[in-house]
């Protein structure tokens, strides 16, 4: 059995109808009326120990949702979650023994306290020795930077400080499993590298990672698996290198012509591809479907007209491909696999 | 249970830390926690100037029970400050990473700050449970010593039952304030007099309903021999009821936890 | 006076706002009442007190929590948590009179604690039976004390929050303050009913004016020139207070440039 397990896992939230002002909350005491929201639809999911996935979605897709789901937070409208054997909701305290989870937009150090107070009730909450606390520091201190920290105040600490104490807090107990909730939220670029060199490290000592993120960078090195949700469905499962492959259709190819040619040439020779001139009279970016032509015939088409003295293949950014999957345009290709069940559950939906 | 006590202690001493770092503010709240005590003894020596005894309590008997509901009140602030963020917590859904902890959620919400004006009303509450002890014709035995404690525990289990109750009330009201736990507590006030002075419909109340009379009244009518006094010996039993009723609501408060939307 | 009248109408829409947080202190103010009178009614059922029978007490009491509740709506909190949280900077920046702005504000309050003076007078005609009705004389010198009240209280609690340039909490000065008000402006118990240690300074400080005079024209223990001389005496502490508040506020901006803000 797999480390998590999640099956149809469903939760639907309650929204209370209220008309705005004092006499829409008084009218909603005598007369409660809900709307049913449903966060997270039917979402399978399994997760092996060792794996890294990455958990991504547009916003409001139901991400931090269903993370609180499998950590216990909330219980389930329906469906079934295990972790490590546990149900997180119904054995808490067992199921928070095995787990880290940090919600980047929301601290758990203690607001009034010194950061080093917060580590040591979180010690002492999770019944840590004495001397595997201070090695925990000592390693967490140095990938983390946190020395300065430790008798800083968590209200006075910047952002950047807070998510790195919190990725402490998180990890102090070495945690089995760690579910990270946007771990980079408005970080600058040196703090973040350090927060995605330190995920590597984790990934790297074998800790189960689930991260959500919407800054596809975090996951580049980071995880291997990907898993796409939107409107509470998953639209994609698979690992990261298979779904550059299947969804990024769109290759690009930036040629050095031997001589100034005119783009229209080109496109005669090439019809159903799109040819734009560079910004030199001889640099020429060829756009096609990968799945119509090959890289092999847009060449032999270009070297009918004219010698090529250099050519560049772009590779399919991420950021590229999950942009178009959230904006419902790679669904539509019908494909085999698992993602093809689930541009089918969306067609259905639209 | 060791292990939960330990856990509270911590958490409640890492607060008192972070609080005594501002020696001047505490003082400012120490003493202010006083002043609310001294307000309520002038009160009644003022009034007990005028007339002998209030609904068959002489002043000495007013004060024990008016510093017995002061020093209970003390021991909120101290030992249960927390609970009173409770309300804003659910709102923000702060809840969210004291449920992944191994430890009880009441315990780490409870033990979330701490108010040193407590002191004050524990000095205060204190003094006069003093003088009203030393003036008043009581008895003493070993038995009567034993009982006045129990019942002393008792009473602050109860208040410290109905704080935790009224701001677990939070999961249904909803909103950033706890207007009920407010509320609640501070009706409790009125049960600082004689509980004979109110009318029937707000002994009863105080009785059965919300047993503020409990907390202090009972607990000093039995030490002082007034009419039916055996009243005061249920104290323990309603204690228990509270505990129960407490931590009922707050588990079934926390079921209905829906986090918040980020 | 365009401005000002503006601050005043959105200090009336933010107590709506939160009009949970004013109804709590309401509330409290409200069982401190119920209290209050239950004491007095077990104690005045022998006979009158110091001069007070049962029906002037009540009088007595409500206005007692009438002024009270005058200036709790809008609270020193806000006041004070907009020095503390570092806004006083931009609100100086306005091109307006730091005083009166807060002073605009405090009277936005207004309209909201007369709904629940009024609930509250009510409550007690109802369950009570009736109140004590001054002649129109008093009930005029009554309505003109009352009106003095909303300048002294802000005055007072202006002054208090002032504290927040040297301290971080606000909380126990705020009670501390409302401690003292209580007692020496004769909410707690009327003043003459105070031993002479305490009814000495009472006499002499302001807070006497916030309750003891108002409640001394309702219910005509003082007339004719008494009564002048007691409104006198309330226009000269609301004149002095605000003045005074002037010349700590000076002191006080000193205070935040050697903080550094
Ligand atoms: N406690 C709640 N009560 C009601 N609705 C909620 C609650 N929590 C989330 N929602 C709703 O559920 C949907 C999914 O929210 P969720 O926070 O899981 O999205 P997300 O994928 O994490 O989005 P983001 O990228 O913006 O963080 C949203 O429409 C949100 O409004
Ligand atoms: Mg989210």
């Amino acid at each position: 059995m797999s480390l998590v397990e999640a099956q149809g896992l469903t939760k639907i939230f309650r929204r209370p109808e209220k008309d705005p002002g004092l006499r829409g909350s008084l009218k909603h005491l005598v007369q409660r009326r809900f709307k049913e929201f449903r966060a997270v639809d039917g979402i399978d999911l399994s997760i092996e120990a060792g794996e890294s996935v990455a958990y991504v979605g547009p916003n409001g897709a139901g991400k931090s949702t269903t993370i609180k789901l499998l950590t216990g937070i909330l219980v389930p409208t329906s469906g079934t979650v295990r972790v490590a054997g546990a149900e997180p909701h119904t054995d808490r305290m067992v199921n928070a023994r095995n787990i880290g989870v940090l919600f980047g937009q929301r601290t758990q150090l203690w607001w009034d306290l010194p950061v080093r107070e917060s580590l040591a009730l979180l010690r002492d909450m999770y019944d840590l020795s004495p001397a595997f606390y201070k090695q925990r520091l000592e390693r967490l201190d140095d990938v983390l930077g946190l020395a300065d920290l430790l008798p800083v105040v968590a209200r006075k600490l910047s952002l950047g400080q807070r998510m790195r104490a919190d990725l402490a807090a998180a990890l102090l107990h070495q945690p089995k499993i760690v579910y990270l909730d946007e771990p980079t939220i408005g970080l600058d670029i040196s703090v973040k590298d350090r927060v995605r060199q330190f995920l590597r490290e984790l990934r790297q000592d074998g800790t189960t990672l689930m991260l959500t993120t919407h800054d596809l960078g975090d996951i580049e090195d980071v995880c291997e698996r990907i898993v796409i949700i939107d409107e509470g469905r998953k639209i994609f499962d698979g690992p990261l290198a298979q779904m550059k492959d299947r969804f990024a259709r769109v290759r690009r190819m930036r040629l050095q012509l031997a001589e100034p040619t005119p783009v229209e040439k080109l496109a005669e020779r090439l019809p159903d591809v799109e040819v734009v001139a560079g910004d030199a009279p001889t640099e020429v970016t060829v756009t096609f479907d990968r799945f119509t032509h090959t890289a092999g015939q847009i060449i032999a088409g270009v070297l009918d007209v004219v010698e090529v003295g250099e050519l560049h293949l772009d590779e399919p950014a991420i950021e590229d491909v999950v942009r178009k999957v959230y904006a419902g345009e790679l669904l539509r290709i019908p494909e085999p696999g698992p993602a093809r069940d689930a541009a089918e559950r969306s067609g259905e939906r639209a | 249970m060791r292990r939960t006590l330990r856990i509270y202690r911590r958490s409640l001493g890492a607060h008192l830390r972070a609080v005594l770092e501002y020696e001047a503010d505490f003082w400012i709240l120490v003493v202010a926690g006083l002043l609310f005590q001294v307000l309520n003894l002038i009160f009644l020596s003022a009034v007990f100037s005028h007339v002998p005894a209030l609904n068959g309590w002489s002043f000495p008997e007013a004060v024990l029970l008016a510093g017995t509901y002061g020093f209970v009140n003390g021991l909120g602030p101290l030992f249960f400050e927390g609970t009173w963020r409770l309300a804003g917590k659910i709102n923000h859904g702060e809840l969210d990473y004291p449920l992944i902890r191994p430890a009880p959620v009441l315990v780490q919400v409870v033990s979330a700050g701490i108010g040193m004006h407590g002191v004050g009303d524990l000095i205060g509450g204190g003094a006069m449970i003093g003088y009203g002890l030393a003036n008043s014709d009581i008895a003493w035995s070993p038995a009567r010593i034993g009982g006045a404690l129990l019942l002393l525990a008792a009473s602050a289990t109860i208040l410290l039952s109905l704080i935790v109750l009224g701001n677990a009330a939070s999961f249904w009201v909803g909103g950033n304030h706890p207007v009920f736990a407010m509320t609640l507590i501070r009706t409790g006030d009125m049960a600082k007099y004689p509980l004979s002075i109110y009318g029937v419909a707000v002994r009863a109340t105080f009785t059965v309903l919300v047993p503020y009379a409990f907390i202090s009244f009972f607990p000093a009518s039995w030490l002082l021999g007034k009419e039916s006094a055996w009243i005061g010996l249920l104290t323990p039993l309603v204690a228990v009821y509270c505990v129960y009723l407490a931590r009922l609501i707050f588990r079934q408060g926390l079921r209905r936890y829906d986090s918040a939307g980020h | 006076m365009r401005p000002y009248w503006g601050l005043l109408r959105m200090s009336t829409r933010r107590i709506l706002t939160y009009r949970l947080n004013s109804l709590i202190l309401w509330i409290g103010g409200a069982t401190f009442l119920a209290g209050s009178l239950a004491v007095w009614h077990a104690l005045l059922s022998q006979g009158e007190i110091g001069g007070y029978d049962w029906d002037q007490m009540k009088a007595y009491l409500l206005i007692g929590w009438a002024t009270g509740a005058i200036g709790s709506a809008y609270g020193d909190w806000w006041m004070a948590g907009r020095i503390l949280e570092g806004h006083v900077a931009t609100d100086l920046t306005k091109p307006l009179d730091y005083q009166w702005a807060r002073f605009s504000e405090h009277m936005g309050g207004l309209a909201t604690e007369f709904i629940a003076i009024t609930i509250a007078a009510t409550a007690i005609v109802t369950f009570t039976g009736g109140l004590v009705v001054p002649g129109p004389a008093q009930a005029l010198l009554f309505a003109a004390s009352f009106l003095l009240v909303a300048p002294l209280k802000f005055a007072i609690a202006y002054i208090t929050t002032m504290a927040c340039f040297w301290t971080q909490n606000f909380m126990g000065v705020s009670w501390a303050k409302d401690a003292i008000v209580t007692l020496f402006s004769g909410a707690l118990i009327p003043l003459a009913l105070l031993p002479a240690w305490l009814a000495g300074p009472a006499a002499v400080l302001p807070f006497a004016s916030i309750t003891a005079t108002p409640a001394a024209l309702y219910l005509g223990q003082a007339t004719g020139w008494e009564a002048l001389r007691l409104l006198a005496v309330q226009a000269a502490w609301v004149l002095v207070l605000w003045w005074g508040a002037r010349l700590v506020f000076r002191r006080a901006l000193r205070a935040l440039t050697v903080h550094g803000g």
